[in-house]
């Protein structure tokens, strides 16, 4: 099945009197790393929160392999093969970083509900595999020696390798990152470059916001602008650094932080 | 803490099988009550600890269990151990129906929800609904235990009873711990936004979480009704869930917070018998203090409890 | 038609009860998010301060100033216990997590409930007969100069507290409290000092009510702080929780059901149906009839 495509029409999602996302429309093809950028408070969480099942967006439409996901519950959206990161970071701050990833297994995990009275042969071996994929994923991310680690006194950045090793615990098709380099310092920077080249590599699509310039340029392949809810422009990286409407935006914000 | 853990339970378990060949008869009853209390805390240590629901109605589904045995043995002449199927489902049935309107509330409202269920139900009981409940006086003159033909009247024939029901509930609890459905109600608890991020369907872990609890303390209403030969809607009164709730709470999320929160509770009063018109009034002030000085509970839940295999050098272990 | 004119005098009555102490848990609730327990015990605790006050400080002297000083000094006794619990319960409690202040509640509500056992003994005690028995019985429907004074005067001290809250400055400041404790205290409001304020107004305005389930009921125990309490809770939550108005509506409605189910079906199914109303009253519509008054933290 290649058509792990994510079509969104003429979304629009207001609250109250303000129009946060308007009618927006953009494609993601299969195996691209997609970026979505603007200035802030341009609207870019809140259509991810629309298209992870957060939020119902008011109109349009939010199609996923075919299938339209507008409306769906944020556990439905993840069990067709979406899965999302924060930008806050939502990591189960008391448990170790393995049980964090392993959370990642949950829908992957055959277990039934009564196997939390009772093992068997079967759901004993759900676990051992599942606890060797999260194994996969503290090796992958360079995780290993905090496997045990309650994961909320590490560092951010460590943090932050968690929160996308247990997205990728899942096996999405496609995974949305919501600002993954915020907070990171240059050489933590580099290494999520790579991550991400090394996750398009394994047949995921990525699809990602970033207010981080350097990082958007050298990773996407395909860009949307948007500000004020708002597309403004599309293009690649290169056609985007030339748009007229784009420096407009972002040098427009800039005069008024000087003011 | 290790060594404890390991240690701990053999030493625990092995006094626990000793003890009614070292007490009287007047300790031996003490012994049985801290075992089926500890069965119901550790129940709602389920929904409330794991699960992080305000359930202050526990009381409800051990008096649901207890009368289920009273009504099945008064009524239908069911011996004790062939009612205790049914005095797990029905519970755990009532459990998955009660909580399915109502998990969704904020934690404030569901607390009062179902302090309001508990009341419901003793007000049911005491108003002798059908015919069968027996009223404020409830219902007394069971059978004691039978089992193979054996007629088990002895204390230390409850005792043995409730200590495996125990060991049981322990077990189960180990299997929860290790399982699919156990963590998502961690996780469900921790932040159930990011759950839900990740896949889990917060409603059906909770309705879980509330249907098991509701059935394991539902078994130890039938160790209860059998220690007493009868049933009665005083029991069940929600201030035992109240005293449930602060045992969780206070001993902490944990085998030995919640054993220690029961011992606490019901046991010391029994040793300072002296003092008892005091009893209340102290454990008001040890909430209060125990509260602000262990916001997280005496013995607090630990995690981190993954395979070996896993874990390399350097890491840190608690 | 008797019944029900019956049931509706008793109803009002009981209901403006509710709706005294509803008032306290819905203004703690609403700036701390916190259930205060101890809330209806504390009203309890006013029923026998009162006593107290009749017998020990006013030798039992029965007259108009007799009874207003009852009611001032119980009301600023029980102030005086409110601030206490706040400061020694409550306060210290403020960064820890939300149930950690639960127990902490409940503790603080066994130790006000065993306080009053054990100063004033476990057996129901008489509340002094401080007004005159007089009725009015209108064809069959009686009501007394008791009903009549507690529905009176819950009157004014609900209009006077609403004008309060939403006329004064210290009001608004209650009510941005309410809604966003960091906001107000940037805004400079001292929010200690409101919280203080609050637990005063609303042990005073428990206390009142405590001192009129006294004289209605006349006989009081130490442990009937929690039924009450409860029931003003449900009042709280039903016109909506944080929100005052709400209350004092909740309150009464409350009433008027509690009492007509007693005048219509029975009395001993009277909690059952109070509790399963809340119960699908929660369900149906969550923030009560009024709307909440308490923000979300999303």
């Amino acid at each position: 099945m290649s058509n792990n495509q994510l079509i969104l029409t003429d979304v629009t999602k207001r609250f109250g009197g303000l129009t946060a996302v308007d009618a927006l429309s953009f494609k993601v093809e299969s195996g691209q790393i997609y970026g979505i950028i603007g200035p802030n408070g341009a609207g870019k969480t809140t259509v991810f929160n629309c298209i992870t099942g957060i939020y119902k967006s008011e109109e349009g439409s939010v199609n996923w392999r075919g299938e339209e996901i507008r409306g769906m519950t944020p556990y439905q959206i993840v069990d067709r093969g979406i899965v999302r990161t924060f930008q806050t970071i939502r990591l189960f701050g008391q448990m170790s970083v393995a049980e964090n990833i392993m959370s990642g297994r949950h829908i992957r995990s055959s277990q039934k509900l009564w196997h939390g009275i009772i093992h068997t042969p079967g759901s004993k071996r759900d676990e051992l595999e599942n606890w060797h994929k999260v194994e996969e994923q503290l090796d992958f991310f360079n995780l290993s020696e905090f496997a045990a680690t309650p994961v909320g006194s590490l560092p951010y950045g460590i943090q932050r390798r968690v929160e996308m090793a247990r997205a990728m615990a899942v096996e999405p098709t496609l995974l949305i990152l919501d600002e993954p380099a915020a907070g990171l310092n240059d050489k933590e920077t580099l290494v999520l470059l790579e991550t991400i080249f090394k996750i398009r590599d394994k047949g995921v699509t990525v699809l990602l916001i970033e207010h981080d310039m350097d990082m958007v340029m050298e990773v996407t392949d395909y860009l949307t602008v948007i500000n004020f809810g708002k597309k403004i422009a599309e293009g690649t990286p290169t056609e985007i650094q030339k748009n007229p409407a784009v420096i407009e935006a972002y040098l427009g914000s800039e005069d008024d932080d000087d003011e | 803490m290790k060594e404890m853990q390991k240690f701990g339970y053999p030493i625990f378990f092995a006094v626990m099988a000793a003890l009614p060949h070292l007490l009287d008869s007047r300790w031996q009853a003490v012994a049985i009550t801290f075992l089926i209390f500890a069965v119901v805390a550790l129940s709602q240590d389920i929904i409330l600890g794991k699960c992080g629901m305000f359930n202050m109605g526990q009381a409800l589904f051990f008096g649901m269990g207890a009368y289920t045995t009273a009504i099945l043995n008064n009524e239908f002449g069911w011996s004790i151990i062939a009612t205790i199927p049914l005095a797990i489902l029905i519970p755990a049935i009532f459990g998955a129906l009660l909580a399915g309107p109502i998990v969704h509330l904020r934690g404030d409202y569901l607390l009062v929800v179902t302090i309001g269920f508990n009341i419901v139900f003793v007000q049911v009981l005491q108003n002798n609904l059908g015919g069968v409940t027996g009223g404020p006086n409830g219902i007394f003159g069971l059978d004691s235990l039978s089992f193979l033909g054996f007629n088990l009247t002895s204390q230390v024939a409850v005792y043995y009873f409730a200590f495996i029901v125990l060991l049981l509930t322990l077990w189960l609890m180990r299997n929860l711990a290790g399982s699919k459905a156990g963590r998502a109600m961690h996780y469900v608890r921790e932040d159930q936004l990011a759950a839900e991020s990740i896949g889990i369907n917060p409603r059906i872990y909770k309705i879980f979480a509330f249907s098991i609890g509701a059935g394991i303390a539902g078994l130890a209403g039938t160790v209860f009704a059998t220690q007493y030969s009868a049933v009665s809607p005083e029991a069940f009164e929600f201030i035992q869930s109240v005293l449930f709730f602060s045992i969780v709470l206070v001993g902490g999320s944990s085998v030995p917070g919640v054993l220690l929160g029961v011992f606490v509770m019901f046991v010391l009063p029994e040793i300072f018998r002296e003092f008892a018109t005091w009893r209340y009034f102290v454990f008001g002030f040890a909430m209060i203090a125990a509260m602000i000085l262990r916001p997280r509970g005496i013995v607090p839940a630990t995690f981190g409890k993954i395979p070996k295999f896993l874990i390399k050098g350097g890491s840190h272990v608690e | 038609m008797d019944i029900f004119l019956q049931q509706l005098a008793n109803g009002l009555t009981i209901g403006s009860m509710f709706a005294l102490v509803a008032l306290g848990y819905t203004m703690v609730y609403g700036v701390m998010r916190l259930i205060n327990f101890a809330h209806g015990d504390m009203v309890a605790a006013s029923a026998f301060v009162g006593l107290t006050i009749y017998t020990e400080v006013l030798g039992q002297a029965v007259s108009l100033g007799a009874v207003i000083v009852i009611f001032l000094l119980s009301a600023m006794v029980m102030a005086g216990v409110g601030l206490v619990l706040e400061r020694l319960a409550y306060r210290p409690l403020r960064e820890a997590p939300r149930l950690s202040a639960v127990v902490s509640a409940l503790g603080a509500s066994l130790v006000i409930q065993n306080g009053i056992m054990l100063i004033w003994g476990p057996r129901m005690r008489i509340f002094p007969e401080l007004v005159p028995q007089v009725y009015w019985d209108f064809g069959g429907v009686v009501i007394s100069l008791i009903q009549v004074l507690i529905l009176a005067i819950s009157l004014v001290l609900m209009v006077g507290l609403y004008l309060f809250v939403e006329k004064t400055r210290i009001g608004a400041a209650i009510r941005a409290s309410s809604i966003d404790q960091d906001a107000a205290r940037l805004m400079g409001i001292n929010v200690n000092s409101i919280i203080a304020l609050i637990f005063i107004i609303g042990s005073s305005l428990g206390a009142v009510g405590g001192l009129f389930i006294g004289l209605y009921y006349r006989g009081i125990t130490f442990n009937m702080g929690w039924q009450y309490g409860l029931y003003a809770f449900i009042a709280a939550i039903l016109g909506g929780i944080g929100n005052i108005p709400g209350a004092m509506l909740g309150g009464m409605l409350l009433g008027l059901f509690k009492a007509f189910i007693e005048g219509y079906v029975s009395s001993t199914w009277a909690d059952a149906f109070t509790f399963i109303l809340l119960i699908l009253i929660l369900i149906v519509r969550p923030t009560g009839i009024l709307g909440e008054r308490v923000a979300e933290k999303v």
